[in-house]
């Protein structure tokens, strides 16, 4: 009843208005440039005051014990597949004890590690999906999150995030879209990094 | 709209911008962060199309809001396939009793609150407070504000006129703490502080920046992550959203993000935008258990039938109050309604009705800035002097309408045109001094008490074509 009343005000209001057209091409936001895709994205993603490093596969375990040694607990989400097995041999090798992926756990973590679906280079920004096994909380409440993404995932601009979103949102209860560390300006404008989220967001991208 | 003035007394937009003139203090701080703002917005869309990018944004949102039942319905029906609670709230009445509905079923004593301003238009802050609820604004901007007992008085940096030592001195009043007025530290402190309350929360409430229809979706967008918070770590989730907040699909996102982010921030792309789909799923390990969307119409439904419809296109970057004149002096509190600035100076009135906010119109010098800035290209100041006509045929008293027919019939003629500025010319030389009249009596004092009034010519345009003179007049 209340939706029926709802909608039949707005179609009232609206009744004989015209529909202008959905534009067919949308003008591109950002130019994404010819370079190799990764400079981009590493230049977005440390302008918004994160960490871009590039490693080969077989580095990934070294650069999470470089990461890690400051770090005396992580969490680490299911959705570091296919790296799961170099996060943790990191992890050990830093001594950082690994925790199940719990919210509980990610509230007394140092550091969160996880995947992302999508790299976007105009930007700097990384796709997360949370999920199963894939806590949301494990890249938002430890002060560093890691996020894990394999080169051939970063796309060059927002209108190959949006064709694919839909898909990653269809089958997630929440995606989201991080660039950089959070951040404010809330006082007299002074741009202050690490507020609820992370204060440090680091991507590792993985060299096929 | 329940927002209120606290702390800027008047009832008219004159009296309370009057006040807040008085605190110098206030335009300074103001006009350095809007400065600020504006800086920032310039960089970000350096570079960038930003014309081809305004128009294609205007005309997805002219596409959406001109077929608004559609899409709602559309999302409506893909939102509950996912397992969200849809309801939809004709008035601020209706949306509070939802919300309350939920918060008591769920015996919920405290609420972690991410920015919404539907809540401030409806009063949910209080609502909820009278039936003993605790509400935390998380925001820190807000929580600034709500600290200070203020609502707050920008769309995007609520405690934008307020200075580091402001700050410093209202966490000490209220948490006992001192600070140095570092923003860096006062940060820090509200991050801890407020972790608590989100770990602890029974219900987390946000607004929604916007609703897509093709997968029932909400996009909210923040920089802070107590937006994320709020949609993950408490039990329930609750969404306010203006109902002509619709987007068709994630595509139309392409445009409209960047737009939103680089007009608000100055950012190319903000620091989160969250999509929420649903509750959690059966094997998530968090997120809220339930979510309950509130799609508001408050007044809105009103608008999308005039010729104002286009206002409702807004997506809320707060960059034409940066960029306002009037609105870099007095900041948001003087315009007493929820939105302030020229957004809110066309909305308030159309929301509420002209008899209460019909004076917010005229607080406006009419320059176009905002028109010129707004990223889907709403012609505010022609909305501004369409609702100045509104307001005069609502408000004007018998005696002025018919002075002013006898001004346009005389003018309309060469006879009665020529004895009226012959008339005027001799009635001003006690007046004019240097081609200016400094004071004059009334009703042209209400006029002269802030500014100039040009003088008639000496001699006529005509006299002098006659006479085939050129150059200035000899004055």
């Amino acid at each position: 009843m209340e939706r029926e009343r709802f909608l039949a005000r707005v179609r009232d209001a609206l009744a004989g208005a015209q529909v202008p057209p959905l534009p067919t091409d949308l003008p591109p936001p950002f130019a994404t440039g010819d370079g190799r895709r990764f400079d981009r994205f590493a230049e977005e993603l440390a302008r918004a005051g994160g960490e871009p490093r590039r490693v080969p596969s077989d580095g990934v375990a070294h650069a999470v014990a470089e990461l890690a040694k400051d770090a005396q607990r992580a969490v680490v989400g299911a959705d570091v597949e296919p790296f799961r097995a170099a996060v943790e041999e990191g992890l050990r090798r830093a001594g950082c004890e690994p925790l199940p992926a719990t919210p509980r756990a990610a509230a007394s973590a140092d550091l969160g590690v996880t995947g992302a679906v999508l790299g976007v280079a105009s930007t700097g920004s990384v796709l997360l999906r949370p999920g199963p096994g894939a806590p949301r909380s494990a890249s938002l409440l430890p002060p560093i999150h890691l996020a894990l993404l394999p080169e051939e995932r970063i796309v060059a601009g927002f209108e190959e995030l949006v064709a694919a979103w839909p898909e990653h949102a269809g089958g997630s209860s929440q995606t989201v879209l991080v660039t950089g560390p959070s951040r404010t300006t809330d006082i007299e404008r002074a741009l202050v990094r690490g507020v609820h989220g992370p204060l440090r967001v680091v991507v590792l991208v993985v060299a096929a | 709209m329940n927002g209120g003035t606290a702390g800027v007394p008047g009832r008219t937009f004159e009296q309370r911008a009057g006040a807040l003139l008085a605190r110098p203090e206030v335009g300074r701080n103001l006009a350095a962060a809007m400065d600020r703002s504006v800086a920032l917005r310039d960089a970000a869309f350096r570079g960038v199309d930003l014309e081809a990018l305004r128009a294609a944004g205007e005309a997805i949102r002219a596409h959406t809001v001109a077929d608004l039942a559609r899409y709602l319905e559309q999302w409506a029906e893909e939102a509950e396939a996912r397992g969200t609670t849809v309801r939809f709230a004709a008035d601020a009445a209706e949306a509070v009793a939802h919300v309350r509905e939920v918060v008591a079923r769920r015996g919920a004593r405290l609420v972690v609150k991410a920015k919404s301003m539907v809540s401030e238009e409806i009063g949910l802050n209080r609502a909820l407070a009278e039936g003993g609820v605790e509400v935390v604004e998380t925001d820190l901007g807000e929580h600034i504000q709500q600290l200070a007992g203020e609502p707050p008085v920008h769309l995007l940096v609520p405690a934008i006129h307020r200075s580091r030592a402001e700050v410093r001195d209202l966490f000490a009043r209220s948490y006992g703490v001192d600070l140095p007025d570092e923003p860096e530290r006062l940060t820090r402190f509200a991050r801890e502080r407020l972790r608590e309350r989100f770990l602890a929360a029974d219900v987390g409430i946000t607004g929604a920046n916007f609703a897509i229809a093709e997968t029932g979706s909400l996009a909210i967008v923040t920089n802070e992550g107590n937006g994320r918070m709020c949609a993950s770590l408490p039990p329930v989730h609750v969404a306010l959203v203006g109902m002509e907040r619709v987007v068709p699909s994630f595509r139309e996102l392409a445009v409209l993000l960047p737009l939103l982010t680089g007009s608000a921030t100055g950012q190319r792309a903000s620091t989160y935008v969250t999509v929420v789909g649903g509750p959690r799923g059966p094997h998530d390990p968090d997120g809220p258990e339930e979510l309950h969307v509130v799609v508001v119409d408050n007044g809105r439904s009103r608008i999308l039938g005039s010729r104002y419809r286009s206002v409702l296109h807004c997506i809320r970057c707060g960059a034409c109050q940066n960029v306002c004149p009037v609105f870099r002096h007095v900041g948001g509190h003087a315009y007493g309604a929820v939105y302030g600035g020229p957004i809110g100076a066309v909305l308030a009135p159309l929301l509420e009705g002209v008899e209460r906010w019909g004076d917010l119109p005229f607080a406006s010098s009419l320059c176009a800035a905002c028109t010129d800035v707004c990223p889907v290209r709403i012609p505010l100041h022609e909305h501004l002097i369409a609702l100045r006509a509104d307001v005069a045929a609502a408000r004007a008293g018998a005696l002025e309408r018919s002075a002013f027919r006898w001004w346009a019939r005389a003018w309309s003629a060469p006879r009665p045109y020529r004895l009226l500025a012959t008339a005027l010319r001799l009635a001003q030389v006690p007046l004019a001094r240097g081609g200016r009249i400094r004071r004059a009596p009334f009703p042209l004092s209400r006029w002269t008490r802030d500014r100039d009034l040009p003088a008639v010519a000496r001699r006529t345009f005509r006299e002098r074509w006659r006479r085939g003179e050129g150059g200035a007049d000899g004055a």
